[in-house]
């Protein structure tokens, strides 16, 4: 515990560095907080909690040409009053608070193409006595992302490695597009997206019984679609602005990891939805 | 609990009022019967006023691409000619330098005119340059208010402000009231304006030809525009001398107010600025040998727009910046939050270059629709007379209640092609697939393939799936619904205003149609002109033919494929209704109950307290541009606070030596002015001036003057 208490710091720290130390004149410094509540809290397509969640965020970064440096922590609250039985990070009868992460990265964009490398530390504060997730199930994982800006289509490959408790890989590709773009403030974004899970390396291995694992076979674990509208207000590019979102999401489980729903129970198709605001300070200028 | 749902209702009451559009009933102030008095000899006055407002509103005329304003180049004006005979007849047209027409501005300027100066509704003529450069939130439609401009929303400060000044201006004209001798003329000019919808325009039935006098070297969009500059020229009695010497002229030329690109921040008169002050200073200096000329000219020139609809200036494509795209944005969206979208914009420096690009063609066509002006002007010297006959005849159509009798759609609805933007600027919508494969229309020529329905071709916004209702439910109602027609009879020539654009044939069928009407009437007119954007706004009027085609001008013909015959009927029952030294039944002009948009506080208000005293703050010279950090006035002042017109500019460039010359000053191309600080109310402004060679200059504001600034002159790119 102590080791994760001195992350965060450190986190927090390198957050502080980033926003008041390291900016050159030329650098452009945004903040941003997110607050979001959704009906279910899915990662890599595994369910951690079916019932509402909270998840305030927040976020810091500097951008100095193509090259940004970023970082930022979110909490994962449990809404509901967990029974026994039921998915959850918290476990049942226990508090709101099921998990921390900390992440930091670094983005270096080229014409359409943005390239992602950056590190996540999870720290869950479940009761696994309760059937939560505890301290037992902190973890690692490095990940890189190539991601390509287009008109129409915004394809992106993920990969991630846990180099802590699973040690393996596991793949997302993921896409987006715009269905409505209004033009007029406030600005209405409407856009759809769908994801793809592919695991090679974050499931059991028959060869070292007791290896932890993430999911139940190598292979596709989920295949995901969703939707999303924004609403935004604000003074504009580079000054800061107002988002107000709300989404949902629909999976298609085929991992026995993902379709897990509780005690005795899995779901093939879940469908959840979620809202959120964001506030962003700074940020990006017009660059096109 | 009766109570609580009351005041539940009460509360939702209130809220709706409160998001909604707001609404308005605007009655008509007619003209009061005229008296006649024989011993009057034909009389003309003219005037101006400044309707520059401050930084803050947003310039209307391009949709989204429109932005806020930050300061301006060439003030706005509206200039006034008043006309007035033995009859007792007076007509008032003015010319102001405004993106669209407003029969909401048009009445509130009545009622202040029709019973002080004997003006109204039906003598009142408010015509636009259509400058995309002007402010919005004055129109009579939510569509104009709310989407006209990136700055969304309807104030009525700004439509207060411009009444006002408008109004006092008429009044100014009335008062200058002198005895007159006029002169109609046209002269052709080519090569500075061009057809954007060619293929909208090649359907017409018989296709169009070039007139015979057009240069065999131009490209058929710039031989099949109709090039003629008409002018009537008015010369005033001088009391002083008891001589006539020029006053000023009034001229109709199709040509659209778009020489600035989309993407700009400065209010801006546009070509027809420098047209207009082209002559103003020639008749200043030239023929009446002013050597003391002022700040603004004595002169006037009313330099109103014709059937533009589709006509745009020669400016060249990279004078268009690009659009805005529909992106991610990755703004610190980690692993657990989600991207954001945005549109867009592109860099500064591609801005810079369009915006320079836009700045040359806008002095080139400028200038040389100036020298053409003057020139017309010089020619009809010897063809003034003292007479001219007077007569006018003034409808206001509602559209919607009357539809059925009037031929035309009930309903308005927007085309698809209409968001496209013209063919020649497109908006940022444009060819936008639904996932890169499902057209959904936004694109020149989208059709709506089985022509049924009423507006027959236009296809609307989502109509191949939901039929007319997204459009009556969200489009519709946004819309127009009154247009106010005006024939004004000036002698040798019938002019018939419209609240519209009328493309360059279909203007020419209402002229054809108007004469006809005239002859068989025996009226003794020589020439039918259309003058557009007057009193109101209902966009686009083409030929059926085009409307086939859904070109921009089609898509935007809100009220469908009859209007224009509903146009040009209109417009010959008031050739036949022309009268003199009468007022109309008030049955011709009903109450307007407009819809105007979302109300907002989008004209900075003026700051209470003393005013700031002007400060200094640096300057500095880069190649040929002179650059200066100045404090001057509050935030909300407008350009001439009081609405009168300025004697002498706010900022000035004058030269170092012991005369101290004035070399510029904030009524110039080269000169640009930009707010880049209001805090406190108080406003810092950025000063470009691009008109520096190598010698040393000084800024002037008011009597204070800045130390000596050095430049080396010539481009950047030059050293």
């Amino acid at each position: 515990m102590q080791a994760d208490a001195l992350g965060e710091r450190v986190v927090w720290s390198g957050l502080a560095y980033l926003l008041v130390v390291l900016p050159p004149a030329a650098a452009q410094v945004a903040a941003r907080f997110d607050v979001s509540t959704s009906t279910r809290y899915v990662w890599h397509g595994i369910s951690r909690a079916a019932g509402a969640t909270a998840q305030p965020s927040l976020a810091a970064g500097l951008r100095v040409g193509r090259l940004s440096v970023e970082g930022g922590a979110v909490r994962h609250y449990e809404l509901d009053r967990v029974t026994a039985g039921e998915i959850s990070e918290i476990g049942a009868g226990a508090g709101h608070r099921g998990e921390d992460d900390l992440w930091g990265r670094a983005a270096l964009e080229v014409g359409p193409a943005r390239l992602d490398g950056g590190v996540v530390r999870y720290l869950f504060h479940g009761d696994s006595t309760r059937g939560g997730l505890g301290a037992g199930r902190n973890t690692t994982e490095l990940y890189a992302a190539l991601s390509i800006s287009g008109t129409y289509f915004n394809p992106s490959l993920e990969a991630w490695w846990d180099v802590d408790r699973v040690h393996g890989a596991y793949l997302r590709a993921a896409v987006s597009g715009p269905l409505l773009g209004w033009p007029f403030p406030p600005y209405v974004f409407t856009f759809f997206d769908g994801d793809i899970g592919l695991n090679l390396g974050q499931g059991p291995d028959v060869s070292r019984p007791g290896k932890p694992a993430n999911f139940a076979d190598r292979g596709i674990t989920h295949v995901g679609i969703g939707a999303e509208m924004q609403l935004r207000g604000g003074p504009g590019p580079g000054a800061g602005s107002l988002t107000f979102s709300v989404g949902f999401r629909s999976q298609i489980n085929i991992d026995d990891a993902t379709r897990f729903n509780g005690l005795g129970k899995t779901n093939d198709i879940v469908v959840w939805a979620w809202t959120g605001v964001t506030l962003v300070l700074g940020g990006e200028r017009q660059s096109r | 609990m009766k109570w609580a749902l009351r005041a539940l209702a009460a509360a939702a009451a209130a809220v709706a009022a409160a998001c909604g559009p707001a609404r308005l009933q605007l009655p008509a102030a007619l003209s009061p019967v005229p008296r006649p008095d024989a011993a009057t000899p034909l009389q003309a006055g003219f005037a101006r006023v400044d309707i520059t407002p401050p930084p803050g509103v947003g310039l209307a005329g391009n949709g989204p691409e429109s932005g806020r304003a930050r300061g301006y180049r060439l003030r706005l004006y509206a200039r006034v000619l008043v006309l007035a005979d033995g009859g007792g007849n007076r007509l008032a047209i003015v010319v102001a330098d405004l993106p669209l027409g407003s029969a909401l501005l048009q009445r509130r300027v009545a009622a202040v005119t029709a019973p002080r100066d004997g003006i109204g509704v039906d003598r009142l003529v408010i015509a636009v340059t259509h400058t995309h450069a002007g402010p919005g939130h004055y129109f009579d439609a939510t569509a104009y208010n709310d989407q006209g401009s990136s700055v969304v929303g309807y104030d009525p400060v700004m439509v207060d402000s411009l009444a006002a000044r408008i109004a006092r201006a008429v009044h100014a004209a009335v008062a200058d009231l002198r005895p007159a001798r006029v002169a109609w003329g046209s002269r052709r000019v080519w090569g500075y304006t061009r057809i954007r919808s060619l293929p909208a325009m090649l359907r017409n039935i018989p296709p169009p030809t070039a007139a015979a006098d057009a240069p065999p070297g131009l490209f058929p969009e710039y031989r099949l525009v109709d090039p003629e500059l008409s002018m009537l020229r008015v010369d005033q009695l001088d009391p002083a001398d008891g001589r006539y010497h020029p006053g000023g002229a009034f001229s109709i030329f199709a040509m659209h107010g778009t020489g600035n690109s989309p993407v700009n921040d400065l209010l801006d008169a546009d070509i027809h600025g420098i047209v207009e002050r082209r002559l103003e200073r020639h008749i200043d200096r030239d023929l009446n040998q002013r050597g003391d000329t002022p700040f603004v000219p004595r002169a006037f020139y009313l330099f109103a727009n014709g059937a533009e609809g589709d006509v745009s200036p020669a400016w060249p494509p990279q004078s268009r910046c690009s659009v805005p795209e529909l992106t991610v944005l990755h703004v610190l969206d980690g692993p657990f939050t989600r991207p954001q979208w945005t549109w867009r914009s592109p860099t500064a420096a591609r801005v810079a270059a369009c915006q320079h690009a836009a700045r040359q063609a806008i002095e080139w066509i400028g200038a040389a629709l100036g020298d053409s002006a003057v020139r017309l002007f010089d020619a009809l010297g010897d063809a003034v007379s003292d007479r001219m006959e007077l007569a006018r005849a003034f409808v206001t159509v509602p559209l919607r209640d009357s539809a059925l009798a009037l031929g035309i759609c009930p309903t308005p609805a927007l085309g698809m092609s209409a968001l496209a933007g013209a063919d020649d600027s497109h908006s940022r919508v444009e060819g936008w697939k639904l996932l890169g494969v499902f057209d959904v229309g936004l694109e020149q020529g989208s059709n709506n393939s089985s022509g049924s329905g009423c507006h027959g071709q236009k296809r609307t916004m989502l109509q191949q799936l939901f039929g007319d209702l997204p459009n009556r439910m969200l489009v519709a109602g946004q819309l127009p619904a009154y247009a106010q027609f005006t024939v004004l009879r000036l002698g040798s020539r019938l002019i018939g205003t419209l609240p519209a654009e009328a493309t360059t044939t279909a203007g020419r069928e209402m002229r054809s149609r108007m004469l006809a009407a005239a002859s068989a009437r025996g009226l003794p007119v020589t020439a039918a002109l259309i003058l557009g954007l007057t009193n109101g706004y209902m966009e686009y009027i083409t030929t059926p033919e085009e409307y086939t085609a859904q070109y921009y001008e089609g898509g935007s013909m809100l009220y469908g494929p009859g209007e224009a015959a509903m146009v040009s009927r209109t417009l010959v029952r008031l050739v036949t209704q022309l009268s003199g030294g009468d007022s109309l039944p008030s049955a011709r002009v009903p109450p307007l109950r407009l819809e105007v948009g979302t109300r907002r506080k989008i004209v900075p208000r003026r700051r209470s307290g003393p005013e700031p005293v002007p400060a200094f703050l640096k300057a500095w010279c880069s190649g040929d541009t002179l650059y200066a950090r100045l404090r001057l006035g509050s935030v909300g002042d407008w350009a001439v606070p009081t609405g009168d017109v300025s004697p002498q500019p706010r900022v000035a460039i004058v030269g170092d030596g012991a005369d101290r010359p004035v070399l510029s000053w904030d009524d110039d191309p080269l000169f640009e002015l930009r707010l880049e600080d209001g805090r406190h109310g108080i406003a810092t402004w950025e000063l470009r001036w691009s008109g520096a060679v190598r010698g040393r200059y000084r800024v002037r504001v008011g009597d204070r003057e800045s130390d000596a600034i050095a430049c080396q002159g010539g481009r950047l790119s030059d050293n």
